[in-house]
């Protein structure tokens, strides 16, 4: 499996999908959509920029990882931290997006609820990828001695 | 050495951060220990009160409807005075009334008041206007006294409407002669019972009020009951996806969409009723400790809605008419319906439609509309809080949908037109309050005995200004087989609306002369000869019906920019009808005129002297007081 090509795939993808997302909101703050913009409908703003945010970051933080897995010599990458990073840019800002569809006044839709779930993804893909990079070799604590 | 200056700068600069952070903690400690220190002494001050939290609580879970509660008249029902609060004429005025002169200053943030009687040189001692009542018809102010929190009244309200001052007590109902709507300590003892959110007027001694309330004007909690409990439950994210999913009722907090109809209704009714306290006991606990009243109590607790023809609380009233003899008259007809507005609870209550026990305020009005844009609150806020559709026929169609398949059989209208509205004969204007006419909301059937026998103009006549009460006992006998009544010979020829105009007492003179400007009996009465009329009721006595009379006037051709101003001397509304009549002869009137003779005018549109002469020394002249 070549890890890298697949964070660098999802992640462009992912960015191209929260760019389009990004259009739709822009569109709907421009056309004033009450649906979007009402006091009364506030939450499912919130959670609709929310979703957009976490949803562009965690994008940029796959294709960072592809960069990562290529360009770092000996990094190593368990297979579950692959998957919870991909699973966290999936399930965070959909939790978002999904509760923000239908709300309860003041609560988001049940959708919300796997946001905790990708939030959980996530920190364990962030430090799963701390922890696969090389340990210091004598070349590089030589090379830093220099400086 | 290098590394040595380099960690000494990362020292200083990390030092030189913790002492910024640390001076801005202090400012804003400062800043919280000085608001605190300055809690106003000379107003009411609203202060944590029992399980209350304010409606700031509510907007973070609830921001649609904190939105439409914040567009509505209720939340700047009172309002502390501050120069965003306050009217924007409120500052370097000038007025006088009863022999005094007042002076409104603005001095940096606040608004000061000074007096001074007529002919004096010098002013008073300034005092602050502290408080406010109300921002859509009136907004009247309130100042200090130097007696800790009592509240005295500036005697000038401003009409919103009219962007001008009048005084208070011409902006109500009031004999000529009253001098002072409110005195010192009312606001205290009497306004706030329902111009805020659980109140405590606090009586100290003499005049002397120690006032605190849980919030300004009518907030979330007047209606909804405290929050505390609410709050508390609903932080436990389980609880409120259960609520939400299972679609359940929250028993923490009261909604009157779960009530039923008499509970519902009492949770408006709590204030727009017409209630006395059950005794002294009650007042005096109501005044130290606060309402007991809670939305969803089947009762007011401490008080009681006075329906003078139920048999509750029969002692109670029975001292009210003792001890206050005008109390009835000044808001009920002879047979028991409300005629003030502000206490449509007592005409609900009286209604058919109440007895099912579904019917309540919200059956037609909303305070949470689904649309929170500000243009859509705004006109919701202003249209009488109603709920969409129900400005139509929608509102009776929803329980009496048979009526909508024989709609016409019923009114004997044109479906199209104003007879054919369910409210219009059914709920018409015979409610008075802030200088205009309201729809009753005893919902009734249209009928010459009320009229005769309690003087509330009926509502055919109401619109068919120009007929009589036997034109209205005819029709109602022929569609409804109403029997006619015996009518005197002037209700037989001379139409019931002059009658009402000419020889009622104030209020009737006020429905009238607000109900010539409605555009569906003008249009069916025509308006010709509605302008001698109205230009005659701009000398009556009472300033709401002459204020009224001006008002209609400016609906008809010719009269759009009338100026006048209802609040003058004689001599001057003396001036002002003589100019105004002759505007009238001799432009407006009709080039062949040809008055109807039951209007009471000749043929040419001269009053006829010996009618309306006669009609004018009947007129009902007791003195009578419609305050909202």
């Amino acid at each position: 499996m070549n890890y890298s090509n697949r964070h660098l795939r999802f992640g462009w993808w992912a960015l191209a999908v929260y760019v389009c997302l990004g259009i739709v909101l822009e569109t709907m703050h421009g056309f004033k959509i009450g649906w979007y913009l009402d006091v009364g409908n506030e939450v499912r703003r919130l959670m609709f920029t929310l979703g957009h945010f976490h949803g562009t970051m965690l994008a940029l933080v796959n294709i960072a990882a592809g960069l990562t897995i290529r360009g770092v010599e000996g990094f190593r990458l368990r297979p579950s931290v692959s998957f919870a990073l991909i699973g966290a840019a999936i399930l965070l800002p959909g939790g978002f997006l999904l509760g923000g569809f239908f709300t309860y006044d003041g609560d988001p839709g049940s959708g919300v609820w796997l946001v905790p779930v990708g939030a959980l993804l996530m920190l364990y893909g962030v430090v799963g990828f701390a922890l696969g990079f090389p340990p210091k070799t004598g070349e590089t604590m030589s090379r830093r001695k220099k400086r | 050495m290098f590394k040595r200056l380099h960690s000494g700068l990362f020292f200083w600069l990390a030092a030189l951060v913790v002492v910024v952070a640390v001076v801005i903690v202090l400012m804003d400690v400062s800043q919280h220990s000085s608001s605190a220190a300055s809690t106003p002494t000379n107003r009411p001050i609203a202060a944590q009160e029992g399980d209350y939290v304010t409606s700031n609580s509510c907007r973070a879970c609830h921001p649609g409807n904190y939105a439409s509660w914040h567009a509505s008249f209720h939340r700047t029902m009172t309002q502390v005075a501050t120069p965003a609060t306050l009217i924007p004429d409120a500052s370097n005025v000038e007025l006088s009334f009863a022999g005094r002169q007042y002076k409104l200053e603005r001095r940096g943030g606040n608004i000061f008041v000074s007096d001074r009687s007529l002919g004096e040189k010098d002013y008073g001692p300034p005092r602050q206007v502290v408080l406010l009542t109300g921002s859509h018809t009136l907004q009247i102010l309130w100042n200090e006294t130097g007696q800790g929190r009592t509240l005295e009244q500036f005697p000038f309200a401003y009409i919103i409407a009219e962007k001008m001052w009048a005084p208070v007590t011409q902006t109500f109902l009031m004999p000529p002669e009253t001098k002072e709507a409110y005195s010192i300590g009312s606001w205290n003892g009497a306004c706030m019972d329902c111009h805020v959110t659980q109140g405590l007027s606090k009586f100290v001694e003499g005049n002397k009020w120690d006032t605190m309330v849980a919030e300004f004007g009518i907030a979330c909690e007047a209606c909804h009951s405290e929050g505390r409990e609410h709050i508390d439950a609903n932080r436990n994210p389980l609880r409120r996806w259960k609520l939400h999913l299972t679609k359940s009722d929250d028993a923490t907090i009261a909604n009157a969409k779960r009530m039923k109809g008499p509970e519902s209704t009492l949770v408006c009714g709590q204030c727009h009723s017409v209630w006395a306290f059950n005794g002294m006991d009650t007042k005096l606990d109501w005044n130290q400790s606060g309402g007991k009243f809670r939305p969803g109590k089947e009762d007011l607790v401490q008080r009681f809605v006075v329906q003078p023809n139920e048999k509750d609380h029969s002692a109670q009233k029975d001292f009210i008419r003792r001890t206050e003899p005008d109390f009835y008259r000044n808001r009920f007809w002879g047979d028991g319906m409300i005629r003030v507005t502000g206490r449509e609870t007592n005409g609900v209550q009286e209604s058919p439609c109440f007895k099912g026990g579904n019917f309540s305020c919200i059956s037609c009005h909303e305070m949470h509309p689904t649309t929170t844009t500000r243009v859509a609150l705004d006109s919701w806020a202003r249209s009488d809080q109603l709920a969409p559709k129900m400005d139509s026929d929608q509102a009776c169609l929803q329980c009496h949908k048979e009526m909508a398949a024989r709609l016409t059989s019923h009114t004997h209208h044109d479906a199209g037109s104003a007879g054919s509205r369910c409210y219009n004969c059914h709920m018409p204007h015979t409610t008075f309050g802030l200088l205009h006419a309201m729809r009753s909301h005893q919902v009734s059937s249209p009928n010459v005995r009320e009229s005769l026998d309690y003087g509330r103009p009926n509502a055919c006549n109401l619109c068919h200004l120009n007929e009589t009460l036997r034109w209205t006992a005819d029709k109602l006998n022929t569609w409804y087989q109403q029997p006619v009544p015996e009518l005197s010979d002037d209700d037989k020829t001379i139409s019931a609306a002059v009658q009402w105009l000419v020889k009622g007492d104030a209020g009737q003179r006020a429905l009238l002369a607000w109900g010539m400007s409605w555009e569906p009996a003008q249009k069916i009465s025509g308006r010709d000869w509605l302008y001698p009329y109205l230009i005659y009721s701009l000398l009556d006595p009472y300033a709401a019906v002459r204020f009224d009379a001006w008002k209609s006037l400016q609906t008809l051709p010719g009269f759009s920019d009338f100026k006048f101003t209802y609040t003058a001397d004689a001599e001057a509304l003396g001036a002002a009808v003589k100019q105004s009549y002759e505007k009238w002869w001799s432009e407006m009137r009709p080039a062949n005129p040809n008055f109807d003779p039951k209007t009471a005018l000749d043929p040419e549109g001269r009053f006829q002297q010996d009618v309306f002469g006669r009609l004018r020394r009947e007129r009902d002249d007791k003195p009578i007081v419609l305050a909202e």
